[in-house]
């Protein structure tokens, strides 16, 4: 929540637990340093992420969303970063119609082996999100009020 | 209309096999059609149609599973029908499908519009290209072209694409398959904030009674819809523009290459939303990547439930 | 829900950027922690001992470990939570470390960054719910795919241990690139001898089913019950009756048959057997080059053959076998070379690759042992070695180091010396690579005792000169180009993934890296696992390797094996979706999309339905995520679970 002022912007990842994370593992052991601002949401496969989650993390005010998954061919899965794809292209050409800059969703393919790739994606994004700067915010209640409410709902 | 009395020959036919048949019938004042289920002969005397024939039937088909049923289809309407049996949501057996060259409905805002305060509706006449409603005491004529809904003057399907019975004669779409998308194009004209700042000021006059989603025949979870329930739980139950926007995106992706564009949920829209810009847009991307239009062929697979190991029209992307 | 939260320094891997006791603090803020502290180690000893005391004095109900990557830990802390009688899914992991303190050097981005995962984890975990994993049969066979050294390692360990193995090799035999090796490092012993019995072994093991000359047409199911369909494809020998005796050879009238196991220094015939020493010692019709088959006329070897076993007609054939584990040791193949101009682009009959060296030292070889130049069978006097053909050259995608060629160079060396002691050999090297045990010794004796003259540098040209060659190239040394007129050239041919790895990967749902090697589970702690469950690597085919450590991989992975069936059930992951059988309408999509097949279609008081077969599905989520109403649901990545941390993150 407590984006750090004026240095970071809201971006959530989606990746898939077997090659995307495992790449920004990479990454890490490799200590190729990205920007902060990514906050990374573990999925088993590509094919679970519901662009709907993509649309609830822009609708709750994130500025970026990023989503990776493995090369097509390459799915734990077989195929669910086939149907991802698919579904993933179209949320892309969707979201304009929305008001959304286009450029705030991307989603690519990142093997666990590709560390030096994921730190790439992971820079140009996030210079691609700060120069589009914060997202547009919805007008509303607060967000603790309608989260409480949610939450207490369960 | 033209071909009423044949129709009602066939559906009488046809009515002793069948449980009921879904129909049109006028309603609560001449200038409203409303849905009419034909059980008995008699039944069918009231049977009407023509320009007030709004309502897309197929919307009833999945709550009478099991059942024998006949159905009245415009071409639209016809289309929801194919895209239920495409998804084995009804039977093939178990539907009658009756169709008819449709010319267009009317769009009753437009309609409410042109007659502004005119008073009780005392009668309506179809002449060839005007509506004539007569309303407190005084006779109005409107040019169809002025009151017909606007997916009628996009319309690709104006005869029912399946039909066990069709009466009348085939006819021609009006208008060519690109102009189908101008209003769409008009709006994405718009900057982007503007688009924006519309959406914000549409949905923050929807006053959630999901109108719009029991009017549309491919909603068919009706009472496990994720707007109302808690797992998973997607929604709030509050009246602010971010969740009621987000239910009409989780509309459009459940719609994605299942909506036929029949309009229903923007019709039945109290507060007259344009939520069919948003299936219209589906639609398009959705056509353009995989040349694929729901409710055509009954064999067909959806795109989104299905891929191409290398996709023609997907670049892989640059990132 | 009573949550504790375990902030982890990890020394100063996470603590050096990461203030471990701030991120502990805020933790205490959020709905339903009860309990937080930054602790030193998580993962050790104490560290797992704080954890347990901790569950059982707060009466926590769920833990928040913050610290290294889930890949890396999460069993570890599962296993700790479930000792203090939580159940394992009462459990999440923020990954501080990875995804932290090892990519950020703000320490305040850090330490805010550390707070938004660990709030999420702890969101996370308020929607976990207990989960239990049901057992499930195992069918203990074991399959192994390739019979190199590796596999026949596996293969061998797999029957003594007691299982019944199945060997699936490409090839008409069994023996890989060792079988093609004269003598081997670091010990100079006679290859064939210390393999040849081994295969005889493979083949007359009761354990051991062989299917050589076939492939993986496909592979279904999952840990303890996969189904393989096998290929075999059409050797036109019946090998039921055929003895291996060899007198089709003899009388083939086809000669020019290309001769792979001999690299194509010199021709076989169309029907063969590769070498004397074969396993399964069997004759195939290489159908390319045979008479018969291509013009139909010849038939001779039919004529010929003292057991009938000839039969033109043989189709490819395709057996089902069942197994509960797989090992791949399919090995490498060597880096096409032509694509080096400077080394003529092929043009020169007398420069070889060392694999073709090796066929011609071998006294079984088609040589006979004898080291000729196959331009005029001339005994060479100068013989140079490039090393490096196709290793660690970025400019034809090589990047990576083969590891063995340093060291078979130095034995081929010796043994030029052994040949011809009127020779001499010369090295061209980047580096010398000799990190094994005796390995610098051997390489020291190549240059000291057999006087190989080694020149570090690249070679930049060869070309011919009257029926000599021309080798230039830099010795960086001494700061001078070189010139040597070379009877033989001998390019130490770095290796590559095998021809079809790609493929057979995908069938196995296995990762790849960019080269084609198979990515074992993990680079130090899962040498020869993969992230596939009951999918196991040996040998070269997870990257190149030298005997000792391709036979060690084998027997390792043979020893995972043996591990996995040493229960009699296995215990399905309950992290598999679940349909809601009141929310479910019967649509079928979720069935359309599954990869497995695991979603079927039943009848529930006369209304369709969707049910989720537990053990075949393997928990993607693809279902959840195509369901409309959100009727069948991943269990642990339920929407809910994952709204939890979108909401977590972003809020407005
Ligand atoms: C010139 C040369 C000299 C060498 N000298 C030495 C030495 O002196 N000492 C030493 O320690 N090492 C030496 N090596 C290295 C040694 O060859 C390897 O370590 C060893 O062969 C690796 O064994 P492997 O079983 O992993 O692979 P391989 O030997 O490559 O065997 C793989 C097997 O799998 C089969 N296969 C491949 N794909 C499939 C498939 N899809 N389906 C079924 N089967 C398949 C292949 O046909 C083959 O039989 C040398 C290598 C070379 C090139
Ligand atoms: S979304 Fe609207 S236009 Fe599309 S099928 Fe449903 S009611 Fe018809
Ligand atoms: S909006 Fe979605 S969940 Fe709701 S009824 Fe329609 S398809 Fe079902
Ligand atoms: S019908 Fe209109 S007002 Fe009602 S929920 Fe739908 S968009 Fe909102
Ligand atoms: S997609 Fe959903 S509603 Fe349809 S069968 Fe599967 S679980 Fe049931
Ligand atoms: S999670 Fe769903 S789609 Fe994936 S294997 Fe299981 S049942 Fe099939």
């Amino acid at each position: 929540m407590p984006v750090l002022k004026g240095k970071e912007l809201r971006i959530v990842g989606f990746l898939c637990n077997w090659c995307s994370y495992g790449g920004a593992d990479t990454a890490g052991v490799g200590r190729f340093t990205q920007p902060t601002d990514l906050r990374i949401i573990r999925v088993p496969c590509s094919g679970r992420i519901d662009p709907l989650f993509i649309i609830k993390t822009l609708m709750n005010g994130a500025d970026g969303v990023l989503v990776s998954g493995c090369h097509p061919r390459d799915c734990h899965y077989a195929e669910g970063n086939f149907y991802a794809r698919r579904r993933l292209e179209v949320l892309h050409r969707f979201l304009p119609i929305l008001g959304f800059e286009p450029g705030r969703f991307e989603y690519t393919w990142v093997s666990a082996s590709e560390g030096q790739r994921w730190q790439q994606v992971v820079t140009r994004f996030t210079e691609q999100i700060h120069k589009l700067g914060p997202a547009p915010k919805i007008a509303g209640p607060e967000a603790s009020k309608t989260l409480r409410q949610m939450e207490a709902a369960l | 209309m033209k071909y009423q009395q044949e129709l009602k020959d066939s559906i009488r036919k046809a009515l002793p096999d069948l449980d009921v048949v879904i129909a049109w019938s006028s309603g609560f004042d001449p200038l409203h059609a409303t849905p009419h289920f034909i059980r008995r002969d008699e039944d069918i005397d009231r049977l009407e149609i023509g320009p007030l024939c709004v309502h897309n039937l197929a919307t009833y088909l999945p709550g009478l599973r099991g059942k024998k049923v006949g159905i009245v289809v415009k071409g639209c309407d016809s289309r929801s029908v194919i895209e239920l049996l495409q998804e084995n949501l009804i039977k093939r057996e178990d539907v009658t499908i009756f169709g008819f060259p449709c010319t267009g409905v009317v769009d009753q805002t437009k309609v409410r519009k042109a007659l502004g305060n005119a008073g009780r509706v005392d009668f309506c006449q179809v002449a060839s290209q005007t509506l004539v409603v007569g309303a407190g005491g005084t006779e109005h004529k409107l040019r169809l072209s002025k009151v017909l809904a606007d997916k009628c003057f996009s319309c690709q399907y104006p005869n029912a694409l399946l039909a066990d019975h069709f009466v009348g004669e085939k006819i021609s779409p009006s208008v060519a398959e690109e102009e189908g998308y101008d209003d769409l194009a008009a709006f994405e004209n718009m900057p982007l904030d503007e688009r924006f700042a519309f959406w914000q000021k549409e949905m923050d006059r929807c006053i959630r009674c999901y109108a719009c989603r029991n009017a549309c025949p491919m909603c068919v979870c009706r009472d496990h819809c994720l707007a109302e329930s808690r797992d998973p739980h997607w929604l709030s139950q509050e009246d602010n523009v971010r969740d009621k926007w987000m239910f009409q995106l989780i509309h459009a992706y459940h719609l994605a290459g299942r909506c036929t564009e029949c309009g229903e949920c923007q019709r039945a829209c109290p507060m007259d939303i344009p939520l069919l810009l948003l299936k219209k847009k589906m639609n398009k991307e959705i056509k353009e990547l995989f040349q694929y239009e729901a409710g055509v062929d009954p064999a067909a697979t959806p795109p989104l439930l299905s891929f191409k190991m290398e996709e023609e029209n997907i670049k892989e992307r640059e990132w | 829900m009573k949550i504790g939260v375990f902030v982890c320094h990890c020394g100063s891997n996470i603590e050096g950027t990461v203030d471990t006791a701030a991120v502990a603090a805020a933790a205490r803020e959020f709905p339903g922690v009860a309990f937080a502290t930054d602790t030193m180690y998580t993962c050790s000893e104490p560290g797992q001992e704080e954890i347990v005391t901790a569950i059982k004095e707060q009466q926590l109900d769920g833990v928040v470990v913050a610290s290294c990557t889930p890949r890396m830990h999460e069993q570890t802390f599962r296993r700790t939570v479930e000792r203090a009688g939580l159940n394992r899914y009462l459990f999440e992991m923020a990954n501080i470390r990875e995804h932290v303190s090892w990519i950020g050097k703000d320490r305040e981005a850090n330490t805010n960054k550390a707070i938004d995962l660990v709030r999420m984890s702890a969101a996370k975990l308020l929607h976990n719910r207990p989960l239990l994993s049901k057992k499930f049969e195992i069918n203990k066979r074991v399959l192994i795919i390739g019979g190199g050294v590796a596999g026949i390692q596996a293969a061998l360990d797999c029957a003594e241990g007691g299982l019944q193995v199945v060997l699936v090799e490409k090839t008409s035999s069994i023996g890989g690139k060792m079988a093609k090796l004269d003598k081997t490092f670091p010990t100079v012993d006679c290859s064939s001898c210390i393999l040849g019995p081994r295969m005889v072994d493979v083949a007359q093991h009761p354990n051991i089913t062989l299917h050589a000359y076939s492939e993986i047409d496909e592979v279904s199911g999952y840990v303890g019950n996969f189904e393989v369909k096998v290929k075999k494809k059409a050797t036109y020998v019946d090998w039921k009756k055929c003895t291996g005796c060899g007198v089709c050879m003899t009388k083939c009238p086809s000669r020019k048959a290309t001769d792979y196991f001999n690299e194509g220094i010199g021709k076989t015939t169309a029907i063969n057997i590769p070498f004397p020493q074969a396993i399964p010692k069997k004759a195939k019709i290489d159908a390319d080059f045979c008479m018969k088959l291509q013009k139909g006329k010849c038939g001779i070897c039919e004529k010929i053959c003292p057991t009938g076993c000839i039969d033109y007609s043989q189709q490819d054939e395709y057996v089902t076998e069942k197994v509960g584990a797989i090992i791949a040791a399919t090995g490498f193949d060597l880096f096409d070379w032509t694509v080096y101009g400077e080394y003529g682009a092929g043009r020169y009959p007398d420069v070889i690759t060392s694999l073709q060296y090796e066929r011609m030292l071998s006294a079984s070889g088609p040589t006979g042992g004898h080291i000729k130049r196959p331009s005029d069978g001339r005994e060479p006097k100068n013989v140079v070695f490039i090393q490096c053909v196709g290793s660690r050259d970025k400019s034809v995608g090589r990047p990576y180091c083969t590891g063995f060629c340093c060291m078979y160079t130095a034995k081929q060396a010796i043994l030029t010396k052994d040949h011809l002691p009127e020779s001499r050999s010369y090295v061209f090297y980047m580096d010398i690579r000799a990190t094994g045990k005796n390995y610098d010794e051997f390489t020291r004796r190549a240059m000291e005792e057999y006087d190989a003259k080694y020149i570090r540098g690249r070679v930049s040209m060869i070309y011919p000169k009257g029926d000599r060659l021309l080798v230039r190239g830099a010795d960086t040394l001494m700061g001078t180009q070189v010139e040597l007129d070379a009877d033989l050239v001998v390019l130490a041919v770095g290796a590559q993934a095998a021809a079809g790895a790609n493929q057979l990967a995908e069938k196995l749902r296995i990762s790849y890296d960019s080269y084609g090697f198979y990515m074992e589970g993990h680079p130090k702690l899962k040498p020869v696992e993969t992230n596939t469950a009951g999918v196991y690597l040996a040998g070269s085919c997870q990257g190149p390797k030298d005997i000792p450590s391709s036979v060690s991989q084998g027997s390792a992975a043979a020893a995972k094996v043996l591990g996995l069936f040493s229960k009699d059930k296995l215990e399905s992951d309950p992290q598999v979706s679940m349909v809601d059988i009141k929310r479910c309408i019967g649509c079928g999509k979720c069935m359309k999309t599954c990869p497995f097949g695991a979603i079927k279609e039943i009848d529930f008081r006369g209304m369709k339905k969707a049910e989720v077969i537990e053990t075949i599905c393997q928990g993607c989520g693809i279902c959840t995520s195509t369901c409309p109403q959100g009727a069948v649901q991943l269990q642990h990545f339920t929407d809910n679970q994952i709204l939890s941390e979108v909401n977590a993150l972003c809020q407005f």
